[in-house]
């Protein structure tokens, strides 16, 4: 037995090749190169933007081979924000995914909401989301009927994670879509005219439907709103009432996806009732117009 | 409140006279506090009341509600607008916009830098930019500007989103992208105010007084001591060098005869003038001289600077302390290195001791009067 021809012993004991001082790494080279590198004058900064999108076209180039799943036609998270469910897309295992059917401790549970509790587990109760998603329908009809018939909406959350969920949301609805963020300030509806001053004569200040994200957090709101004869929408959780809002969705109102979810699906219908009234609003224009014109061409007719 | 409320029902008033008596109640409703209202005729539809001001005297007239005609009639348009702003019902409207048009600025210019790869930024990059120099308006500025009352937590949020527009603004700058950073101006100039460019201006100078160093073009030093009620100003200066070759030793000569002194240079010596009087006739006592002379005496620079000082205030000995703390402030500027021998001499620190003053049934500061037994 004889070793390989390659593994002599000089060879085996050779050191290891060190690499030659002046192979780091500079601007020239490598796009994410931070150590020797330095930066003094915009021809510096040109370079860089240079070198960087030299790299970008070489992966773009080798993108195109490979997997075909990209960013745009993946599940991001922020799409919930961003590209929300329609109504009619909104399915059960979206719920679930978003951890809507998880309530609080059974210990907590408002004896109201047991029609609308599937059972318990770990020591939760679970909300059944198979008369969640009815709800939610119904409720989002009731956007987009109010929305159309020029109704104005508030959505009110008042959490720090559900600022950009409320702002998207009344952004679908234009000029008739609200948010309230911070803190409903006692007397909005009630005590108009001191917080609004002459605002409150300018404008109409009462809105035809508030959606609540978290409604436990805003008691004082639904008062106002019952008072004032306002209808409300409001995310229930299994220590609510259910009866505090006219119309509840019973979820996890603690889940800033869950209300991802329902604030989007609610203002995705809002839009639609936008649309549809700016819709019949152009029909009945063009409906006008005609007649006007057939009316002309009939007096020069007769004439 | 009271003011408020009659302004708004003599406003109503006004519109009463041509209206039925029916509106005059429903219209008054809606600027009343918790109306209780009486339980609609059971066979009445439900309007809710938003809409109730916009509707006609022929709707609400008759027994009844006439379906057929409300049906085929289209619903009229409120006559009030509704409120301009999406955060109008948080009664800082401005405020909440203002916020939400910072945060879709800062994202569209994020993703345009991003587009010309200056972002996300290396860290030798990042340590290239310029430094930031802020002139926002304070909290009571600001409060003004966004026509909300500001606390602190508000004030900050819209400090910090400003802080990193304006990082974006100071990439754009130094990489030549002057759409980008001409568009990201344009929205922060408005939270800039006079108060703030001056609060700016006066930190820019500081700075460059502190970089460019405590000497002066001429290479002169200006320094203050203080000592009882003496104030000094003290300026220091190098003495010059005289570069005549002939001072220099030409040969070494053997001759026992040459003395030692013909080659080796003269010691330097150096001016020091108090009040445009030389020290030895301004301080006749030799121990004030000495306290003069001791900080240049422990760092080594006897002969090294030229001093003029002017002092007043005080007596020979307070006077004489308040030269040697600025004489020991000087030699740090001229050589930083002798910091820590002087300090170590207690020669860098301000005498905090002054005269006390005199008390309410003492004699002096201290003395108390004889104690009598009866």
């Amino acid at each position: 037995m004889s070793l390989r021809s390659g593994l002599t012993a000089t060879k085996c004991l050779q050191r290891q090749r060190v690499f030659p001082r002046n192979a780091f790494r500079t601007t020239y080279t490598a796009p994410n190169s931070n150590l020797e590198s330095t930066i003094e004058s915009p021809d510096d900064w040109h370079l860089m933007q240079e070198n960087r999108a030299r790299f970008k076209l070489l992966f773009d180039l080798f993108n195109q081979h490979g997997s075909t799943q990209t960013r745009k036609n993946t599940f991001q998270p922020h799409h919930t924000l961003s590209c929300p469910l329609a109504p009619s897309q909104t399915t059960l295992s979206a719920l679930v995914a978003a951890g809507a059917h998880f309530g609080h401790t059974t210990s907590l549970m408002n004896s109201n909401f047991l029609p609308y509790a599937y059972g318990s587990r770990a020591g939760l109760t679970i909300i059944d989301l198979e008369q969640t998603l009815p709800l939610l329908r119904r409720a989002a009809n009731l956007v987009r009927a109010v929305a159309q018939r020029n109704g104005t909406i508030i959505f009110v959350g008042t959490r720090p994670d559900l600022q950009n969920t409320i702002q998207r949301a009344s952004e679908r609805l234009g000029a008739q879509g609200y948010h309230i963020g911070e803190r409903w300030l006692p007397g909005t509806l009630t005590n108009r005219n001191q917080l609004f001053q002459e605002k409150s004569q300018e404008y109409r200040l009462t809105p035809d439907l508030v959606v609540f994200l978290n409604p436990l957090a805003n008691m004082n709101a639904i008062r106002e709103c019952a008072i004032q004869h306002v209808p409300t929408v409001g995310i229930i959780d299994s220590n609510a009432d259910p009866r505090i809002v006219m119309y509840p969705i019973p979820a996890n109102d603690d889940s800033p996806r869950t209300a991802q979810i329902i604030a989007g699906v609610l203002s995705v219908a809002g839009k639609e009732g936008v649309k549809a009234r700016e819709e019949g609003q152009k029909t009945q224009q063009n409906h006008a117009q005609r007649i006007l014109i057939k009316q002309v061409l009939n007096g020069e007719g007769n004439v | 409140m009271a003011t408020v409320g009659l302004k708004a029902f003599e406003l109503f008033a006004s519109r009463l006279s041509c209206r039925p008596p029916r509106l005059h109640v429903l219209a008054l409703r809606s600027l009343t506090t918790t109306a209780a209202t009486t339980p609609p005729p059971p066979n009445s539809r439900f309007v809710p009341p938003a809409s109730l001001e916009t509707m006609d005297e022929a709707q609400l007239e008759g027994d009844g509600f006439d379906v057929d005609r409300r049906s085929r009639r289209p619903r009229p348009e409120s006559r009030r607008p509704v409120p301009p702003s999406p955060a109008f019902y948080t009664a800082r409207s401005l405020y909440y916009d203002t916020l939400v048009q910072l945060q879709s600025a800062l994202s569209l210019s994020r993703r345009a830098l991003r587009a010309q790869h200056l972002l996300p930024l290396p860290p030798f990059a990042l340590r290239a930019l310029p430094p930031a120099q802020p002139a926002w308006a304070n909290k009571a500025e600001m409060s003004l500007i966004l026509q909300a009352p500001l606390t602190a937590r508000m004030y900050k949020r819209v400090v910090m989103l400003l802080r990193e527009l304006d990082q974006y603004e100071r990439i754009a700058r130094v990489a030549d992208a002057t759409e980008l950073e001409d568009a990201i101006t344009d929205i922060t100039k408005g939270f800039e105010s006079k108060k703030g460019i001056q609060a700016r201006d006066t930190r820019i100078r500081a700075r460059e007084v502190k970089e460019r160093g405590p000497l002066d073009r001429y290479g002169r030093s200006y320094t203050v001591g203080r000592r009882k009620t003496s104030a000094a100003r003290v300026w220091m200066i190098e003495v010059q060098k005289p570069k005549d070759s002939t001072s220099e030793p030409v040969a070494n000569t053997t001759s026992i005869l040459s003395s030692s002194n013909a080659t080796t240079p003269p010691p330097p010596t150096s001016t020091v003038l108090i009040n445009s009087v030389p020290i030895s006739n301004y301080f006749p006592l030799p121990a004030d001289r000495e306290g003069v002379l001791r900080p240049l005496k422990l760092a080594g620079l006897l002969g090294a600077f030229n001093v003029f000082a002017l002092v007043r205030g005080g007596g020979t000995s307070g006077q004489s302390g308040a030269i040697a703390l600025a004489v020991a402030k000087g030699c740090v500027a001229h050589v930083p290195e002798v910091e820590p021998i002087l300090k170590k001499a207690k020669l860098l620190r301000r005498d905090p001791r002054m005269v006390e003053r005199k008390k309410t049934g003492l004699a002096k500061a201290r003395k108390r009067y004889t104690w009598v037994k009866r």
